[in-house]
């Protein structure tokens, strides 16, 4: 099984563009393996077809049409030759004349100082030469640094590479540690040899064996099939070829010497060390994630309100779950606590009277922090018997582009739909929309009980062309709109791995297109496919927008979470645009740090501005915010800013610690209703039970994962405890999953402990 | 191509000599329509650019930088008006449609050569714009990563993966072409 990085140097390989170390990975891949070789042959051959696209000709009218213009500008050429020259000796008799006059000055200053002042001005340069050398290595160990943290990808090589070591040497699996769960998706991925690993298993002895069999076959081929590129393979390993023209590029470097070997270096060096040229170049994933900044610790007194948007998307943690579950580290920014705290369920009391939600308000000593209490805001949607839900117009938009064709993709929707489908009735209506290279209807819309019908449909999608993702939105909205149900259910769910390509293709036009659909009443919830081409960042911002939810569907059992048993919440809006506020009390909160949320603050004055967008309560959905804060007799300093010189702020006494404001909407309505709680110091008990445990340890997992400037003795066997303390019941067994995660995590994390907290000396 | 000359002759132009602008322009004049041609697979909106390209350079409204490469400057200058053209087409599918049908080859070689231009301009056609882009740069005006990075302001890398990515389609799309006769 090929590897997209390796796939994407020999790409850059075709065009000439690799540094030594990476084309001699390249030729030692190419005459290794087969599937490598026989890649290399098509890019060539690719290129070979691309030159039957000839060149046309400028049009005889056009050519007309320029040379006279040309004519003419040669005219006023003539013209402007003379002032040019005008200019030139302006220019030039300026310049001489600043130039004398700082030479002037520059010998008079110096012969001021004589000779003492020379002397002082020498040290000074000796002095400064050995200061800019100290900095420059500083600046260079910084750098290293930085970029260890950064090329996170490259560091889960390292750690890859080293587990796999570590289970061939004690002969257990540590990628498959026996979650059957993952059966499915996986079997991709284990047939995948981690790169690396066979050249570092295999001595150099059978790696020269290996070279020296498919040596000579591939000699016999590339003498057949690229004519352009020539091998000449002598005893002694050597590959030269002749470049062949400037279009295919060729092979640029002539010896091969299997002890250079890139990978071997990475095997032995520690982890966190950047290898100088294993780059950024060699990374062909192009997932993207957008860049988290923690949220800081804010004292009370200059910010004394706190406002954000609720966010119920979970699709980080199924991320997450699938990179630990591949053996890999995640991106600390694919990491978002909130999503990682709400993927849980939370045994919050259900909404008295009809309310749409109720609010759990508690504080309790901080796990990882004893100087520190964390305060739990918790929200639960009205849960909806089967009989009272409203009537469905779902619109389902599928991405059958390219990229989707693979065993975690398209195949997984399928299925995920056909399971989806037996819990429907007559009362939801589905319609299906593809998009690929162009957007078509599939399904017109169609009571769920005609199952055949739309299994049939399902089982015919194909994936295959590029991506006209604002194409098929256009029409998915255009079909739901048609179908409106009025107090029903009208949603668009958009099955993608995020990859728009075509026709509306940034974020930004994507999410404008959205926002402007949102008026109509018609909901948005994104579920996310894929590996190695995701674009996370991208889908959870265009789920926000559209009045979504955003999750990521990595196995069948996720699709059974999001799509059977908390289908209710998945599906029905029973509050919209819900945001909270939490004002503190100065007297008794000297500071608080929101874990999470970074990505859906809100400015102060967005709290009570019914225009401004915010997050959707499903039916049943919980959501969970937890404040860290720092009581108001803490010694601790936080960064502030003066004292205003012309304001004085009265603090009123008050035996509350903080007020909960919770604003929503109800699902049709434009006007919001505001709810509020308040807590007291009585009420802080000393650590957290139940599920406020259970939460604080997914909060503390991410941090850890994160590394987290914050995350102060937070640890992952501090977190196996709390959690294993707080597994409950467990139903579902997702919290012994998580369980799972965190050894898994634990045995893969091998970066240095605290990397903020290194000093130069 | 030597483009240390183009630097030159631009100096010489810029010094007032009108004959080197003649040879730049007989030097660039099929590379540019070219390009635009193939970015939007649309001859007379590829004339159209390729005029307004040169018009503008002549008339002396944009003046290339003088630590870029001449070649780099014009092509960011051609890709930029392109890209209007073709923003001004999003949305609007059927424009692209006929735009590609437009461009059909005229039959005369064999019927084999015959399709598999025809659908190797069609695949570069589907490409997403910056993924086109490079590709042409790259196979059809030989530019390095570095150029091509000039050219659509991105780092190099991002080239890397461009081109990587419009290959990885491409081959997809001209699958049954690379195999068949291997």
């Amino acid at each position: 099984m090929m590897n997209e990085r390796d796939k994407q140097l020999i790409s850059s390989y075709v065009d000439g563009e690799c540094t030594v170390q990476e084309c001699e990975r390249v030729e030692s891949l190419i005459l290794g393996d087969r599937e490598y070789q026989a890649y290399y042959q098509e890019l060539m051959k690719l290129s070979t077809v691309m030159e039957e696209w000839e060149d046309a000709d400028v049009s005889p009218d056009l050519d007309r049409k320029l040379r006279a213009s040309l004519a003419e500008q040669q005219q006023k050429g003539l013209m402007m030759k003379k002032e040019y020259r005008k200019y030139i000796t302006g220019i030039g008799a300026g310049t001489l004349l600043i130039a004398v006059i700082v030479g002037v000055f520059t010998f008079h200053q110096y012969g001021k100082r004589g000779i003492q002042g020379r002397f002082t001005v020498a040290s000074d340069d000796i002095g400064e030469q050995f200061r800019s050398g100290d900095a420059g290595l500083k600046v260079a160990v910084e750098k290293g640094l930085v970029a260890a943290t950064s090329k996170t990808e490259q560091r889960q090589d390292v750690q890859l590479a080293k587990v796999e070591l570590d289970s061939v040497g004690d002969g257990r699996d540590s990628t498959n540690t026996g979650r059957d769960r993952n059966v499915v998706i996986d079997e991709e991925k284990k047939s995948m040899p981690p790169e690396g690993v066979t050249q570092a298993v295999s001595g150099e002895v059978d790696k020269l064996a290996l070279l020296n069999n498919n040596a000579t076959r591939f000699k016999a081929d590339a003498s057949v099939n690229v004519p352009a590129t020539q091998f000449v393979l002598k005893d002694s390993m050597q590959v030269s070829s002749a470049p062949s023209n400037g279009a295919i590029g060729g092979f640029q470097r002539s010896s091969y010497e299997p002890s250079m070997m890139p990978f071997e270096e990475r095997e032995i060096a520690p982890p966190g060390v950047v290898f100088p040229n294993s780059g950024q170049t060699q990374d062909g994933n192009t997932e993207e994630y957008n860049l988290i900044k923690e949220n800081a610790f804010l004292e009370v007194v200059q910010n004394a309100v706190s406002t954000f948007s609720i966010d119920v998307d979970t699709g980080s943690y199924s991320n997450v779950r699938r990179y630990l579950n591949a053996g890999q580290l995640p991106p600390v920014d694919a990491v978002r606590l909130e999503e990682m705290i709400n993927y849980f369920s939370y045994a919050y009391p259900q909404p008295e009277n009809g309310k749409a939600f109720s609010i759990t308000l508690d504080a309790a000593g901080c796990p990882w922090n004893e100087a520190h209490q964390l305060v739990r805001v918790g929200i639960k949607g009205k849960s909806l018997e089967a009989e009272t839900l409203p009537p469905s117009n779902l619109v389902f938009l599928i991405d059958v582009s390219g990229s989707m064709n693979n065993a975690n993709k398209l195949p997984l929707l399928k299925k995920s739909l056909a399971m989806m489908l037996d819990q429907m009735t007559e009362r939801e209506r589905i319609a299906i929309v593809v998009y690929a290279g162009a957007a078509g209807k599939v399904l017109d819309s169609t009571p769920a009980s005609s199952k055949m019908e739309i299994l049939n449909a399902i089982n015919n999608l194909n994936a295959g062309g590029s991506t006209a993702g604002g194409a098929g939105i256009q029409l998915a909205y255009e079909i739901a709109r048609q179908n409106f149900i009025k107090d029903g259910n009208n949603r668009v769910i958009l099955a993608t791995d995020g990859d728009f390509n075509v026709g509306v293709s940034s974020t930004s036009e994507m999410t404008r297109l959205i926002e402007e659909k949102r008026k109509d009443g018609i909901f948005l919830t994104v579920l996310g496919f894929g590996t190695g081409n995701t674009k996370d960042g991208r889908m959870e911002q265009i789920a926000n927008t559209g009045n979504g939810n955003y999750y990521y569907i990595d196995t069948l059992n996720e699709a059974k979470k999001v799509l059977v048993s908390e289908l209710g919440s998945t599906l029905f809006t029973i509050a919209k645009d819900v945001k909270i506020q939490v004002e503190f009390n100065p007297g008794k909160v000297k500071a608080y740090r929101l874990l999470g949320y970074e990505n859906r603050m809100l400015a102060k004055e967005d709290f009570n501005n019914d225009a401004k967008d915010a997050g959707e309560l499903g039916a049943g959905h919980t959501v969970t915010a937890l404040y860290e804060i720092v009581p108001a007799d803490s010694e601790e300093e936080f960064a502030t800013v003066d004292k205003l010189k012309y304001q004085q702020t009265e603090v009123i006494p008050s035996p509350e610690m903080l007020t909960v404001k919770i604003r929503y909407k109800n699902p049709d309505a434009d006007v919001s209703q505001l709810v509020s709680r308040t807590l007291e110091p009585t009420q802080v008990t000393e650590n957290p039970l139940g599920d406020f445990q259970w939460a604080t340890a997914v909060a503390e997992f991410g941090m850890v994962l994160r590394q987290s400037e914050f995350k102060g003795t937070g640890s992952y066997d501090h977190v196996l405890g709390e959690a294993q303390a707080s597994l409950g019941k467990d139903a579902f067994g997702y919290r012994a999953e998580f369980i799972d995660m965190v050894k898994q995590a634990k045995q893969l994390d091998v970066r240095p402990a605290n990397p903020g907290q290194i000093q130069f000396k | 191509m030597n483009e240390e000359a183009d630097e030159k002759l631009m100096k010489q132009f810029q010094e007032g000599d009108s004959q080197a602008l003649s040879i730049l322009y007989e030097r660039y004049k099929s590379r540019i329509l070219n390009f635009c041609l193939r970015i939007l697979g649309n001859r007379s909106d590829a004339e159209d650019v390729t005029g307004n390209v040169f018009l503008a350079f002549f008339s002396g409204k944009y003046q290339p930088r003088l630590d870029a490469r001449f070649s780099t400057w014009l092509f960011t200058v051609a890709r930029n008006r392109c890209f209007d053209i073709l923003r001004s087409r999003k949305g609007d599918i059927s424009a692209e449609v006929i735009a590609l049908a437009d461009h059909r080859p005229v039959p005369s070689a064999g019927l084999e050569h015959k399709e598999r231009a025809m659908r190797i301009r069609e695949a570069i056609g589907q490409l997403p714009d910056e993924q086109r882009e490079a590709m042409i740069l790259r196979s059809y005006h030989g530019f390095s990563y570095a150029q091509i990075a000039d050219v659509l302001h991105c780092s190099v890398d991002k080239v890397k993966v461009l081109l990587f990515r419009a290959r990885e389609q491409l081959r997809g799309e001209m699958n049954s072409f690379l195999k068949e006769d291997q």
